[in-house]
């Protein structure tokens, strides 16, 4: 990206109250890494649940119950959405240009419209399912290609302070 | 120590200090798996505790098959890793207590299953639920210490 383009909106981000305490406190950082793993544990865990009921792997799972995951995924996707802005706040100059930081945000939204079209398009139809009886073909694609997305983001973000130049 | 050293010196050492894409790969794998085990964890242990009531924990037992897949991926991976300065991690207090952490949090969520399958009370199982749930945090907690201490 070029540097003209993100140097206004960094430089914003890099003034705010967050990104100075995140920088002045050397205890913040690992503490924030450590939420944002725990809340990937706690988004990939309900994720795993739901697609894997919906794939047919775990075909048993009351599909209505596993739904009740879903908020657990939505809460722990917050959580990371702020803690993931704490680390942009610390130091945005080092994250906008980077490849894997790049690919990991265009990866995220990506799965939001993936979990929008489960939502709007399947959700309703999937809650009919009895135990034990399989999803249709839509859904196990949309299933999948979930989890193999944040599969994506993870890798992506763990590059982040590999692909520095 | 001299087995520290051996590991340290060979193959899978040097591979893991020099090779330029060896270390970042090989860290995502950890990722990854951790991802896979802890959210296993985590989701059957939510069940344990009372959230989504409606499934049967029974239910569950495909998806701790994954969970074991999560952790051999990190198994390996973190033997891989622990290649990189073995003399260093061993002696690592945030290492001790994070391997100790796992070794506890594996076995509390054996008596967690035990404790759903037999008879025990619905009070002790939702504890040794809840301490599954803390050693697990605990291996996390410690892991990403290893990194600044």
């Amino acid at each position: 990206m070029d540097y003209d383009t993100y140097a206004p909106l960094a430089s914003w981000f890099e003034a705010t109250w967050l990104g100075g305490q995140m920088r002045e406190q050397f205890w913040m950082f690992p503490m924030m890494e450590t939420i944002h793993f725990i809340g990937i544990t706690f988004l990939f865990g309900s994720l795993l649940v739901i697609d894997m009921r919906v794939i047919g792997f775990g075909r048993f799972i009351n599909m209505n119950a596993a739904m009740k995951y879903i908020p657990v995924a939505i809460i722990a996707f917050c959580v990371n959405l702020l803690t993931g802005l704490a680390f942009l706040c610390a130091d945005p100059f080092r994250y906008f240009p980077n490849i894997a930081f790049q690919w990991k945000m265009g990866l995220i939204v990506i799965a939001g419209i993936n979990a929008l079209w489960f939502w709007f398009g399947e959700h309703k139809e999937l809650c009919q399912l009895a135990d034990g009886e399989d999803a249709p073909f839509r859904a196990k694609v949309i299933a999948a290609l979930s989890l193999a997305i944040w599969i994506g983001v993870i890798i992506f973000g763990r590059m982040i302070p590999y692909v520095e130049y | 120590m001299g087995f520290l050293v051996w590991l340290e010196e060979g193959a899978l050492g040097i591979f893991i200090r020099e090779s330029l894409w060896g270390y970042p790969i090989v860290l995502s794998s950890h990722a990854v798996g951790m991802a896979i085990v802890m959210g296993v964890v985590i989701a059957l242990n939510l069940r344990v505790l009372g959230y989504a009531k409606d499934i049967s924990i029974l239910a569950f037992d495909k998806l701790f098959l994954i969970g074991w897949i999560g952790f051999i991926i990190n198994l390996i991976s973190g033997l891989i890793l622990f290649c990189n300065t073995p003399t260093t991690y061993f002696f690592q207090g945030s290492f001790i207590l994070k391997i100790a952490s796992i070794v506890l949090g594996g076995i509390l969520m054996k008596v967690v299953m035990n404790s759903v399958r037999g008879d025990t009370s619905e009070g002790l199982t939702k504890l040794a639920s809840f301490a599954c749930i803390a050693c697990w945090f605990g291996a996390m907690i410690t892991g990403r210490l290893m990194a600044y201490l």
